[in-house]
């Protein structure tokens, strides 16, 4: 919708120099008066970049932001007394406690608001990606039309922030891996065209290879050879053939890519640049770094970052069996990397317009798969009495309330919305939230009105279904 | 000092220079404080106001000057002389707040561009009339006199006019119009043109009140149904209806005829884009012309006669074939395809322009044909051949290569059939691949109605298709596989969209809700129960074709019963339909645009209506064949006419697209992919292939010897190039290139090592740096270099060429435009 900064300005420079050859010529040209005008309306915006924090698989709320009572591990203890694996630890807000293994977190929390009341959508038997879809695009799937991913439509709505560092940059996950086609299915700019796709880093450790010249391919050769491809267009007769369409975009993009190859703001993607000891905090793995790279980039003008957990089915949040064992390591994952990003924006200022949101598709419980009233097919078999560890832990796919954290970009600091309930099932009991209205607060925080919508086959595609999101604005300071 | 600062090459430097590194400030300083800092903004927002001082001044000065020209009071020239230096500098200011204004309050525009353009023109016209002063003062020769007052009457025509602009800006373009007596006709609505129904008494005819009616139906429902109809009454108002329409909705009535003043509807579509009463409330506002079109009707006595809800208000495609009369034979065209185009030339003053040559041809029908290069050898052997049937024996002989041809067109059909080999729904056997039976019927020719009958009415290997693609759970009612099925037969085989109706009844259609549950119906084992909107509405489908003249569908039969009775009713010639969208579809991937377009929505007006259905009527009487119907395009004389170049990609889609020959085309992801394993080294290996058509051989072994990349799952590469991921049906590729995919070309693994080992190879084989670049030249171009590019090239291979180099410069070959585009 926005000129970039440099198309603007390469405008510009045009216009200028007709302009004084017009003024020193002595006559300006006058052509018709009557043609219309279009403003791009604006629209107060109190965020301008987004890192969403995505915990893939499923992150059960009473074991981590919505810690309920908490039941030891011991043998022949019946499943259904127990709602929480680990302690209760207090925050930084008053009579907020988050699970034990998230204190560093928890410490950050006057920065922003913990949503406790997230419910997510039925749609039948689980299937991680279906939600994982919903979640991202605001639609159920499958859909008649290719959906955009949430970064799809902010990338074309507001373009890149920099004009050297792609819009919409998807950090962490791999599409090998099993489910990836239905990974795929969302990770996309759909009919909005690729354009606005994701720019995909599936390892951070690797991201700087993305964003310079081949691997083995020197700096000077490099220069070399887009000179090459230059100066050869000019040398054709290419000329002849007119002004084309396709022939421009197929150069625009090529000089914007070589741009973004040579700029030093691809250093944001090397992470060996950064500072050791603020490295080593961050550094607990893919994801760590990931919250890292997220941080480098919002620096140097990024508009969207995904930083994903990585889905891979029976893997990380995704725990069908000992869920107590593997969200230790989880939270060990999350803990300090999501806390200190937090921290470095609000210290570096950009914590002012960035929003932080970290979510996942469901929560999960030890009984209850899908939702109280609404049960579907169980997954994982549960023993009402258990006997092994192995069985200690959220293992069913919950939906009726998980927990969000949003910060900055204009959400309000040190605030706690919507409830669960302190017994089984511990479901949202007040203020529930559902997708449209996330996704809305997040494009209302943008500056991107509800109506917001492309005409795609004849039919008009918003944002949120129909548009009718509702922003929360007790959410907004 | 002051001189100095006067010198003109100074000041007339000064300027332009000043702005140039205000911009480059901004520009370099992306997230610096200029960009945040209030003040600019400020300084900005005072342009409106501080405009008023040039216009007076500069304007005061012009006349006072022309006073002295008549009066030679000198103490006029006192005056002058403060009137035009107060003047020139708010003139430069008033450029660079206007300047700082567009910036900060990112406005953009033609009109503003003008008025931009010319502000700054003033104030530089308006500095130089300052140095001219200056001089006149201290040399009053003619030179400078005359110079003065040229620079200084310039600058208040400027002045006047870049105010008028800036005032049109600020108030709307119309704003002086509106209230002149001209302006209600020339406000008109295009598409209605009310003087050619006037009866003698200056009265509208019934004829155009009900045309009238029809348009004004056809703006409620494209912008008012979406809450006012069937599905949803906001303010209890419904407008799909005569009855609905004049009982108004909770506060009261919304029209009075004869009164469009008076009238609630016309009032509050009226109402600026900010009011509380604006309709619509919601997305965009009616255009000036709607406006007037629904005020007219009011005023006219909002005539709807009883019955009018069954004249249609979209444009509907005739059903039937219809096979046009030709017409008066003036040229020696043999070609139906040429006569039908000359005749479209002839009525558009178009001239035929003289065919492309012998290179750029061959590399068309072997890129539409086989989706491969041409060999050098081969562009020789074809450009020396004087046999007049050239043309006519290259391309049976191309599409007499079956394999190569087969896998060309595999990609064709795999992204609008939404066939791959990998993707949403096979994880849990929710979806079926059809590329076994999809890669036979083309290698066989088989006959279009014979592939749409085996889709339609499936064994194991074609059911992939209707079958659609299931996720688990629970899925939308609008989205369940029958009216998948629904959605995608009517999209892809009659150029139809039902995915409106089959959540509601369609705004954009006549299709019914129930219509489409009906069509639906015939793919479901069981009677579907109709849902509106997601909810059941307590009733069931019907079973039925779409339109009742292809015949009627046995409601008890068994799925099979149905599903044999419609592929036999569809294919019947009586459905003109299903041909003219399969011809089209072939026209626009060969031509580069459809007859009609977009290519789904057949009801759309072709820019000849006798080729489309000329085409059709000899697809079907040629018994429906699809390579004879390549064979008649390839060898058509406009098909060998020279490419067209478009400048915006609007030009393409608009309604009253004017065609002039083939519109020039992107390669496509497979057939980029495939050159550079042709020319270069293969990008696939035997492992990579996931279907294998000839499981007795290795793929490679057959031509052209390496892998097609129609046989590979989707990945990096080919998405990055526009291969779409075939959840959903697709029938057109993105045009455009996007940073994604220059990203993936400038340091993707896959084209580098690919290129890399081609590189070695070459050096291998050829003995020269200029032997490379020909031969490069000779097989990605179809021609020689020239010097320059000769030279360019030369230098940057060296004498003995190493890898690097190599590579480096294929590369850049791969990447120019004259090999990406189809000429």
């Amino acid at each position: 919708m926005k000129t970039t900064e440099d198309n603007a300005r390469r405008k510009f420079l045009k216009q200028m120099s007709q302009a004084a050859i017009a003024g020193m010529a002595l006559g300006a040209p006058v052509s018709s008066l009557l043609t219309s005008c279009k403003r791009t309306i604006d629209i107060p915006s109190t965020a301008d970049s987004v890192i969403l924090l995505y915990m893939a698989g499923g992150m059960a709320h009473t074991e981590t932001f919505d810690p309920k009572r908490y039941t030891p591990f011991s043998k022949g203890m019946q499943a259904n007394d127990v709602l929480s694996t680990f302690e209760s630890r207090p925050t930084v807000l008053d009579g907020i406690s988050f699970s034990e293994g998230l204190e560093s977190i928890g410490q950050i929390m006057d920065k922003g608001t913990l949503i406790r009341s997230y419910v997510a959508a039925d749609l039948g038997h689980i299937l991680h990606t279906r939600h994982q879809y919903h979640w991202h695009t605001c639609y159920e799937p499958p859909q008649s039309v290719s959906v955009p991913h949430i970064g799809s439509w902010i990338a074309k709505e507001l373009g890149p922030k920099n004009p050297v560092i792609p819009a919409f940059i998807d950090i962490g996950q791999r599409f090998d891996v099993g489910e990836g086609e239905e990974l795929k299915a969302y990770h996309s700019a759909g009919f909005l065209g690729s354009e606005y796709g994701p720019f995909s880093i599936p390892d951070p450790t690797s991201g700087l290879d993305s964003v310079r010249p081949p691997v083995g391919m020197s700096n000077t050769r490099f220069e070399k050879r887009h000179q090459l491809y230059n100066d050869l267009i000019s040398a054709s007769k290419m000329g002849e053939y007119g002004s084309d369409y396709q022939k421009e975009s197929l150069k625009a993009s090529m000089e914007q890519a070589y741009r973004l190859l040579k700029s030093p703001e691809a250093e944001a993607f090397d992470l060996s640049k950064e500072d050791r000891e603020k490295y080593d905090k961050y550094n607990t793995g893919k994801f760590g770094l990931g919250c890292l790279m997220a941080k480098r980039l919002v620096e140097q003008g990024a508009r969207f970052i995904s930083v994903s957990t990585e889905y891979v089915p029976f893997l990380g949040w995704d725990t069908h069996d000992n869920g107590h064992t593997r969200l230790v390591d989880m939270k060990k994952m999350i803990d300090n990397p999501v806390s200190q990003l937090i921290a470095d924006l609000d210290e570096s200022g950009h914590l002012d317009k960035t929003l932080v949101i970290l979510a996942s598709e469901f929560s999960r419980d030890m009984m209850v798969e899908g939702r109280p009233d609404k049960k579907v097919k169980e997954q994982v078999n549960q023993p009402d009495v258990i006997e092994d560890i192995k069985n200690y832990g959220m293992h069913r796919h919950f939906t009726d309330g998980c927990s969000i954290l949003m910060f900055g970009g204009g959400i309000k600091r040190g605030h706690v919305y919507g409830k669960t309930s302190d017994e089984r099932p511990c479901k949202t009991i007040e203020n529930p939230i559902k997708i449209d209205s996330i996704h809305q607060t997040i494009y209302h925080a943008l500056g991107i009105p509800p109506e917001t919508n492309y005409e795609i086959e004849k039919r008009p595609f918003y944002t949120t279904p129909d548009g009718h999101g509702k922003v929360v604005h007790d959410l907004l300071a | 000092m002051m001189r100095i600062l006067l010198n003109y090459k100074f000041i007339g430097l000064l300027l332009p220079v000043f702005f140039l590194g205000l911009n480059g400030l901004y520009a370099n300083t992306v997230d610096s404080t200029i960009t945040d800092f209030w003040f600019f903004h400020f300084l900005g927002r005072l342009h409106p106001m501080v405009v008023h001082f040039p216009i007076s001044f500069l304007l005061l000065g012009g006349i006072l000057e022309l006073y002295y020209i008549r009066q030679k009071h000198q103490a006029l020239t006192t005056s002058v002389k403060l009137m035009v230096w107060i003047g020139g500098v708010f003139a430069v200011l008033s450029a660079v707040m206007g300047w700082l204004l567009m910036r900060f309050d990112e406005v953009s525009g033609e009109l503003l561009n003008q008025h931009q353009y010319l502000g700054i023109a003033t104030a530089i016209l308006s500095i130089v009339a300052i140095i001219y002063m200056t001089r006149r003062q201290s040399n009053p020769n003619k030179l400078n006199i005359a110079l003065f007052r040229g620079f200084l009457f310039a600058s208040g025509i400027g002045v006047i006019l870049a105010g008028h602009m800036g005032g049109s800006l600020t108030h709307g373009s119309d704003y002086l119009t509106s209230v002149t007596p001209m302006s209600s006709q020339a406000e008109l609505p295009i598409a209605f043109n009310a003087s050619e129904f006037e009866t003698e008494d200056g009265e509208i005819s019934m004829e155009g009140k009900l045309k009238l009616l029809m348009q004004v139906r056809g703006v409620f429902a494209h912008k008012c149904y979406k809450c006012h109809s069937s599905d949803k009454q906001e303010g209890e108002l419904r407008l799909d209806e005569k009855k609905f329409v004049f009982a108004g909705g909770e506060n009261g009535e919304i029209i009075i005829p004869e009164n469009p003043e008076e009238s609630e509807l016309i009032r509050r579509i009226k109402l600026p884009k900010d009011h509380d009463d604006v309709m619509p409330s919601k997305g965009k506002l009616l255009t000036s012309e709607e406006i007037s079109l629904l005020s007219l009707w009011v005023e006219k006595g909002a005539v709807w006669p009883e019955g009018a809800e069954d004249i249609s208000i979209f444009r509907e495609a005739e059903l039937a074939p219809r096979k046009p009369p030709l017409p008066s034979l003036k040229s020696d065209f043999v070609n139906t395809i040429d006569i039908w185009v000359d005749d479209y030339f002839q009525q558009n003053n178009i001239d035929w322009k003289a065919t492309v040559d012998d290179g750029i041809y061959l590399r068309r029908i072997y890129l539409d044909i086989l989706g491969l290069l041409p060999s050098p050898e081969e562009v020789a052997q074809f450009s020396a051949d004087t046999d007049v049937d050239k043309d006519s024996k290259k391309v049976l002989e191309l599409l007499s290569r079956q394999e190569e041809y087969s896998l060309h067109w595999l990609s064709f059909w795999n992204d609008i059939l939404r066939n791959d080999y990998t993707g949403t729904g096979y994880i849990t056997r929710g979806r079926f691949g059809i590329t076994d039976w999809l890669y036979t019927s083309i290698k066989d020719n088989k006959p279009y109605d014979e592939m749409v009958k085996e889709l339609l009415n499936p064994d194991d290997k074609s059911k992939g298709f209707i079958s659609g693609i299931k996720w688990r759970g629970t899925v939308n009612a609008s989205q369940r596989t029958e009216m998948q099925a629904a959605q995608n037969v009517a999209q892809v085989m009659l150029g139809l969209n039902l995915k409106c109706a089959s959540c509601h009844d369609s705004f954009i259609s006549d299709w019914k809700l129930e219509e489409a549950y009906a069509f639906a119906n015939i793919f479901a084992d069981t009677t579907l129960e109709i849902n509106r909107c997601e909810k059941p509405i307590g009733k069931y489908a019907g079973t039925r074709i779409l339109w009742s003249e292809l015949g009627e569908i046995d409601s008890t039969g068994t799925r099979e019963e149905k599903l044999a009775s419609l592929s036999e009713k569809l294919v019947q010639p009586a459905n003109g339909r299903l041909y003219r969208t399969i011809v089209n579809r072939i026209w626009a991937q060969m031509m580069g645009r459809g007859i009609v377009e977009p290519v789904d929505e057949m009801d759309n007006l072709p820019w000849s209506q006798d080729l489309l259905d000329g085409l059709a009527v000899e697809f079907v009487e040629g018994g429906y064949d699809i390579k004879a119907l390549i064979y008649k395009i390839a060898t058509s004389k406009i098909y060998r006419s020279p490419s067209v170049e478009t400048a915006e990609v609007s030009e393409l889609k608009s309604e009253d697209y004017v065609f002039r020959g083939m519109v020039r085309r992107r390669l496509s992801a497979e057939q980029f992919s495939d050159a550079v394993s042709q020319v270069f080294n293969p990008l696939y290996g035997y492992r990579d292939i996931k279907f294998n058509p000839y499981p007795e051989n290795k793929t490679d072994t057959l031509p052209p010897f390496f892998v097609r990349s129609s046989l590979v799952a989707n990945n990096e590469f080919l998405t990055a190039l526009g291969r779409p991921n075939r959840e959903v049906v697709a029938t057109s590729r993105e045009s455009q290139a996007s940073l994604l995919e220059a990203l993936e070309l400038m340091n993707g693994n896959r084209l580098n090592q690919g290129l890399q080992l081609g590189a070695e190879k070459w050096i291998d084989e050829y003995d020269s740096g200029n032997e490379i670049i020909q031969n490069c030249y000779q097989k990605l171009l179809g021609r020689q270099p020239n010097n320059e590019e000769l030279s360019i090239a030369g230098n940057a291979l060296g004498q003995n060429p190493e890898t690097g180099p190599v590579q480096d410069f294929f590369w850049a070959m791969l990447l120019h435009p004259e090999f990406q585009l189809i000429f």
